[in-house]
């Protein structure tokens, strides 16, 4: 069953004299126990995405979809009360820097407290006090927090990043959330508590079923247990599919220049190799080309590139590009 | 951890009621007039009176002699005559205190029960109609001038209407006794017979007074609050905290309200000063018996005692209240309470 179904999902900045569109008609849907990924550089609107299906973008934001369902219900028609209560309940989201998403002057155990659903059932305040504070402990135990009196009775400033990340998925787990939305999780932590935070969570899919959308720009660490991958340029889709399929066979340029950016260290590399890039910057929001917005960058473009290409779809995996590269792996 | 803040907050205290006191101590050598007098307030002496109060001052001796005796008369209560009435400047502070400190509490309470959720409810309704017009309305009381608003106030509510009486404290029927100096605290103390009465007059003395100082702090408070409950309503935490489910109530009762909150804190106490110096203006025009109009008055009678002794009192009550305001505040924020060496 599909869980998220997003069609045409399109972002828009208004200003008093232009319209920036940060996302352009993008399409997503996730399934059931599956992992995906959202592949981009910084800017090119993976954030602003999960920020929309989350709901917790500004007003200054303009967001239209042709649909975005959720389990079959139209999130864009719920009212915000309805849409807050099922996304609650449901999805969970961890942020890219955990020690300013926790507030500063509550203690960790009041903010993982909180999340809790709803203790039912019958037994006086202490008795549900106690299972609340069990429930607390079991959860923080659960994201690999063994220390739990000491790191439960703090303020977020006193803990390290690493810790404050563990907080945040204890919290993203404590409703048991169909879809854990990771937003760049690890970018601000050092590379044995990413590894931890990678392992936590490819447990919490294999064993919990919990599908997760994962945002990120290291491709390393997703080839290996994402089910699939979404490329995005510049607010633009340009290529989604199974992750062996674009790992294979990327047919979009832009997917072709990520992948080769990639250093292959079991060929061994030279002693201050350049890596290989395309040429040029992102262009900024307020210069977007028109077309395909990897058009001036691209080394393939031609004419026809003057013109959004569409998606091109073939056996689930499917590209935006008017010269795919189907000879080139050939 | 606390207690070594408290104590570096003590030893500034100290060292701002040093720099303070050597301040009001020159200014008796910076005044013109004989600097003798100017510190004791006895003028006109004959030549054994003049060497007596020589040898009390130290007046002989060097200047840092001359300081420690300041200080140790300033400890004892010793502040020298008033030139305008001959008594000694200490009563008049401990009787005149009170009367103002009243007046700045009331309106001090005033201004936070109306001007905190009227920022609260302004960042609530952001952009919307209940917004413009709190905004609005705080930005004329807050450039309305203090003495028109008190005239305008007294032309209609005195004058008109006749609901409130236009000056002073109490009315002539009732005698009350000094006690505290605070005159709602008296009235209850003395237990008349007809303490009701007497309280409902007080009470009308107190109203536009009250209701005149209280306008600009009030504003204050109000566009300081509403901007800090905006800042904090866009920081990532409350994001996360509505992406985690709260409910909007839940959201401002248990997150935006108390990282809003404690700059007001902070802002309350700055406010203190700011209030001390309009509650002068204030009495001036409501004919107020609190020391700010009898710091005036000495000042228009070149009462040098008087002032001297005046802006001490004033300075030491405003620093001490700044410094308390902001103990209350460390003690809310966790954040603060252990932040790095050297930062004041």
């Amino acid at each position: 069953m599909q869980l998220l179904d997003i069609r045409n999902l399109t972002i828009e900045l208004r200003t008093s004299d232009t319209v920036i569109r940060a996302v352009d008609r993008v399409n997503l849907s996730l399934k059931e126990g599956e992992v995906h990924a959202l592949v981009g550089e910084s800017g090119s609107g993976k954030s602003l995405i999960a920020k929309a299906i989350v709901g917790v973008l500004n007003k200054r934001w303009h967001i239209t979809a042709d649909r975005m369902h959720w389990r079959g219900v139209d999130l864009m028609r719920l009212s915000n009360e309805q849409r807050r209560k099922i996304v609650g309940s449901d999805i969970a989201m961890i942020y890219q820097d955990p020690s300013r998403c926790l507030d500063p002057t509550a203690k960790i155990f009041e903010q993982i407290a909180e999340t809790l659903p709803e203790i039912t059932g019958s037994g006086f305040f202490l008795k549900r006090n106690r299972e609340r504070k069990d429930r607390v402990k079991a959860l923080i135990h659960k994201v690999g927090i063994k220390d739990h009196q000491k790191v439960l009775s703090s303020y977020p400033h006193e803990l390290s990043e690493g810790v404050c990340q563990k907080v945040m998925i204890a919290m993203a787990i404590a409703r048991t959330p169909k879809l854990l939305i990771a937003d760049e999780p690890t970018t601000a932590l050092e590379s044995t508590t990413r590894a931890q935070v990678f392992r936590l969570l490819k447990s919490l899919n294999q064993l919990k079923n919990m599908s997760i959308l994962m945002i990120s720009h290291e491709l390393e660490e997703i080839i290996n247990w994402s089910h699939c991958m979404h490329v995005l340029y510049c607010g633009q889709m340009v290529e989604a599919g199974p992750t062996q399929r674009i790992f294979t066979q990327p047919r979009h340029p832009y997917t072709q220049a990520l992948l080769k950016s990639l250093p292959d260290y079991e060929q061994g590399l030279a002693h201050k190799e350049p890596f290989y890039a395309l040429k040029g910057t992102i262009p900024t929001l307020q210069h977007l080309p028109i077309g395909c917005r990897l058009g001036p960058r691209c080394p393939q473009a031609q004419k026809a590139c003057v013109v959004t290409p569409p998606l091109t779809k073939q056996h689930g995996h499917s590209y935006a590009c008017h010269f795919p590269l189907i000879k080139v792996m050939k | 951890m606390v207690l070594n803040y408290i104590l570096r907050r003590l030893g500034l205290l100290l060292f701002m009621m040093f720099t303070l006191s050597v301040f009001t101590f020159s200014l008796s050598y910076l005044f013109p007039g004989d600097p003798l007098s100017n510190l004791s307030g006895i003028s006109n002496t004959s030549f054994s009176q003049t060497s007596e109060l020589q040898e009390k001052y130290h007046f002989n001796d060097n200047y840092l002699m001359q300081y420690f005796a300041f200080i140790t008369r300033i400890v004892q209560g010793d502040w020298g005559v008033s030139f305008a009435s001959g008594d000694s400047v200490f009563t008049h502070i401990i009787e005149l205190f009170p009367a103002t400190l009243e007046l700045s509490i009331y309106a001090l309470i005033i201004s936070v029960v109306v001007g905190v959720p009227a920022g609260i409810f302004a960042a609530a309704y952001h952009r919307r109609w209940p917004d413009k017009l709190v905004n609005s309305t705080t930005l004329v009381g807050y450039s309305m001038p203090l003495f028109w608003l008190a005239l305008l106030l007294i032309m209609v509510f005195s004058l008109q209407l006749g609901w409130f009486p236009m000056s002073g404290r109490m009315g002539l029927l009732y005698e009350i006794p000094y006690q505290t100096g605070f005159i709602l605290i008296d009235i209850v103390l003395a237990d008349f017979p007809y303490s009701g009465l007497a309280m409902l007059d007080a009470l009308h003395h107190l109203t536009l007074p009250t209701i005149v100082l209280a306008m600009y702090p009030t504003t204050v408070l109000v566009r300081f609050t509403r901007d800090s409950m905006l800042h904090v309503l866009e920081q990532s935490y409350i994001k996360t905290a509505r992406a985690k489910g709260l409910n909007r109530a839940q959201l401002i009762m248990h997150h935006a309200l108390r990282n809003a909150l404690l700059p007001v804190i902070k802002q309350i106490g700055l406010q203190f000063s700011t209030l001390i110096t309009l509650a002068m203006i204030t009495e001036v025009i409501f004919s107020w018996p609190g020391i700010g109009r009898w710091l005036i008055d000495s000042i228009y009678q070149r009462d040098y005692p008087a002032i001297q002794g005046g802006l001490l009192a004033v300075s030491m009550f405003v620093i001490l209240a700044t410094i308390i305001a902001e103990l209350t505040y460390t003690l809310f924020d966790p954040l603060s309470r252990n932040q790095a060496h050297g930062k004041v």
